[in-house]
């Protein structure tokens, strides 16, 4: 019979019904963005939670409670709920807004430290996030560890007071500009047999002596990734992660929330919106397939609620997540390449917007596009962690 | 059955209703059918569903009916599909059923099933195996529905893909007396059966999925199980994840359904949604099910047939992926640019 392994087949939860709860939270982002569009404060962006760094701006949502709004009070935080976090994310990358400044900082060094870190991390960093005064980056790639993680080079010997860092960190989006980033280090010697094992995160200062920046130029010609070189660089002893020698397990603990996001399928939602205007406008053809996208967003819009909820409830979403990150990247190149298809370049202009032509916006999809399947799990990783779960491998 | 409370599991099929449903469905599965048979309706089948309060699941208690909700009416779709067991369950209640009621006309318990007549003529799933046919036109800019005993409609039968009846019906004008249905019954009867049907290809994706597993673990080629090779794992996976989707659009417009009901503004997006969702994820997994499989796949032997011909079928009733996408993109032009994202979020009145 085959329905007798069904459990295997529900690999996302249940949509859950928010609706109307967060109206009024959604309507607040949405006027706030109307009146900063309509002031010229930023134009919609595609990809703004990488290309979009803006302090200013950050401040601005800080301001309003929008960075760290799920850190408690006590650290500074506004106490609300994961899921309204997921909300007013959204709101902010359908919008195209600037968020790119707080983003790592907001969405995973924050959970990560209030779940690994020492109340004086806590203390000293949570308040400078949820203030959008402190900004991070991630070291966890390095030039020999891509999708491979676990085979990080980077070696983080003890000596006295602290830990000596030295290795080379590779596409830390933002470094240039950040404080800090979270470093994945071998702090024992690799075991063949237990490859995950031995391995710690430090807090490490960007400025910090020995720390070398090196920027890596997209194909944009923009600037957002960096080479970070470490030569021994001092890390205090109160500036370790959690467990020395648990690294790989508090990664990949969060991976429900890197993967799961808005951010996986909204990365091109401004491109879009400026599609169907154009169609509106008769300046591009309507094309019916345009409707397939709009359905798929709307299913993902429901599938990734779905997760924040689970992740709210305290369950292990990772599996739920890939689902979520192989269908909604596939879908912004989609998004990309669609677009892309509609227009003679040789043809008559589109009609320049203020906020952000069709042109802008359709040459910054195709080409940030190769991004959307790499970055925090290549699409076939990620068929790996859903095979896994269906008992393939 | 008892009446089912929607409160007490409101959002979900409660899972001791859910079990019996999937229990019944596998006693009434049939293990082996041949290229020459078409689908019959199973009376013995037929009588348990109505004994368990299952033919009549929506219905208003007051006749006769199990007084349910959407949860639970797409809960019993999806088992059927996913057993692959036919039986005219949406026609029955949540078309045929619900015209009755919407035009005030009481209803004995029968096997009906329903269409949408055109010119004297309907194409009408399960037709010949119905007791009667309610069919439903526009009239004067109205809408009117007759309920017609089989026997005074002239049927050619025709058969889907999966050889469920889809007959062609055409009524005489004096056999039918004629009653007033109410205002959008047209669009709604499209909506009520793109839902029923997404629900459906729901379930019969779900086996897919459970098939491809079997599979690719218990064949073995070049010396290991097809699963241990990673491009049928990521075969697998898309079809996985694309069923994945198809279900979390399902699963929102059946809450939208029946929390808010369908005169609600946003109810007709989130079924258009659930079709066009369903309908491409049936392109996926088809495809990606036939390439692991391989030829055993192909054989009427092999039950992959029996999921994949009815999916095929299915999306291409009550509006093709066409007709959905066209419906949403118009939406989305309509609504511009500033408000699109809303769109997705809240919804909004489309034309279907």
């Amino acid at each position: 019979m085959v329905n007798q392994n069904r459990g295997a087949t529900r690999l996302v939860p249940r949509s859950v019904q928010n609706r109307g709860r967060h109206d009024g939270l959604r309507a607040e982002v949405r006027a706030f963005l109307r009146g900063q569009l309509d002031s010229g404060v930023f134009a919609p962006g595609v990809d703004t939670w990488l290309t979009g760094w803006n302090p200013e701006f950050s401040s601005l949502l800080a301001e309003r409670g929008w960075v760290g709004m799920s850190i408690p009070t006590e650290f500074g935080g506004r106490g609300r709920s994961h899921v309204e976090r997921f909300v007013v994310t959204e709101e902010l990358l359908a919008a195209g807004a600037p968020v790119a400044a707080h983003w790592i900082a907001d969405r995973q060094i924050a959970p990560s430290l209030l779940k690994f870190g020492t109340e004086p991390q806590k203390k000293r960093f949570l308040p400078a996030i949820s203030r959008a005064e402190c900004f991070f980056g991630i070291g966890m790639s390095e030039p020999e560890s891509g999708s491979d993680l676990a085979s990080v080079r980077t070696k983080a010997a003890e000596t006295e007071g602290g830990w000596l860092v030295s290795g080379t960190k590779l596409w830390t989006s933002g470094a240039h500009r950040a404080d800090y980033f979270f470093v994945l280090a071998r702090t024992s010697p690799r075991d063949p047999d237990r490859r995950h094992d031995g391995l710690s995160q430090f807090i490490v200062d960007l400025r910090a002596e020995g720390v070398e920046i090196r920027p890596i130029i997209s194909t944009t010609g923009q600037h957002h990734f960096n080479e970070v070189q470490m030569e021994e660089v001092f890390v205090p002893a109160d500036m370790v992660l959690g467990n020395v020698g648990e690294g790989w397990k508090q990664v990949t603990s969060e991976l429900g929330y890197e993967r799961s996001g808005p951010e996986r399928f909204l990365s091109t939602f401004p491109l879009l919106a400026a599609t169907a205007q154009a169609m509106e406008r008769e300046e591009l053809p309507t094309e019916p397939d345009i409707g397939r996208l709009i359905a798929r967003t709307v299913g993902l819009h429901h599938m990734s609620s779905a997760v924040a909820s689970a992740l709210q409830r305290g369950e292990d979403a990772s599996t739920a997540a890939a689902v979520v990150k192989t269908l909604g990247t596939v879908m912004e190149g989609d998004i990309a390449d669609f677009a892309d298809t509609l227009g003679d370049a040789l043809g008559a202009p589109l009609t320049d917007d203020p906020v952000g032509s069709f042109q802008d916006l359709l040459r910054m999809a195709v080409l940030q596009r190769p991004g959307f399947t790499l970055r925090g799990g290549t699409t076939e990783v990620l068929r790996g962690v859903i095979a896994r779960e269906l008992g393939l491998r | 059955m008892t009446s089912v409370d929607a409160a007490e599991h409101a959002g979900t099929v409660d899972p001791d209703l859910l079990a019996m449903m999937e229990s019944l469905f596998a006693t009434f599965r049939r293990d082996t059918v041949s290229p020459d048979d078409v689908v019959t309706l199973d009376r013995a089948l037929w009588t348990a569903l109505t004994e368990l309060g299952l033919s009549r699941l929506t219905g208003a208690e007051e006749h006769g009916g199990s007084g349910a909700s959407w949860y639970d009416a797409a809960g019993l779709l999806s088992a059927a599909a996913a057993a692959a067991v036919p039986a005219p369950l949406a026609e029955n209640d949540l078309l045929a059923g619900w015209l009755l009621d919407s035009a005030g006309l009481r209803s004995e318990h029968a096997v009906r099933t329903a269409g949408r007549l055109e010119n004297g003529v309907a194409v009408v799933p399960w037709a010949r195996c119905a007791d009667s046919i309610v069919l439903l036109r526009e009239a004067g800019g109205g809408w009117e529905i007759a309920e017609i005993p089989i026997a005074d409609v002239s049927v050619t039968p025709g058969v889907n893909l999966a050889g469920e009846p889809r007959d062609v019906v055409s009524v005489a004008d004096e056999a039918a007396r004629w009653h007033p249905a109410p205002e959008g019954a047209g669009d709604e009867f499209m909506l009520r059966g793109a839902l029923a049907r997404a629900a459906q290809i729901c379930g019969a994706l779900e086996s897919v999925v459970d098939l491809c597993v079997l599979h690719s673990t218990q064949r073995t080629q070049f010396g290991r199980a097809l699963a241990k090779f990673q491009a049928v794992q990521h075969l697998v996976a898309d079809i996985a994840a694309e069923t994945a989707l198809a279900r979390s659009a399902t699963g929102a417009a059946v809450a939208q359904v029946s929390d808010l009901g369908w005169s609600d503004e946003a109810t007709a997006l989130s079924v258009a949604v659930a079709k066009s969702c369903a309908s491409h994820a049936v392109s996926v997994v088809v495809r990606n099910a036939h390439q692991v499989h391989g030829a055993i796949g192909t054989t009427f032997e092999h039950d992959l047939h029996r999921y994949t011909n009815p999916v095929l079928s299915w999306r291409a009733e009550f509006g093709s992926a066409h007709t959905w996408d066209t419906a949403l993109a118009r939406a989305a032009i309509r609504t511009g640019r500033g408000d699109l994202w809303s769109l997705i979020t809240d919804g909004r009145p489309i034309r279907i």
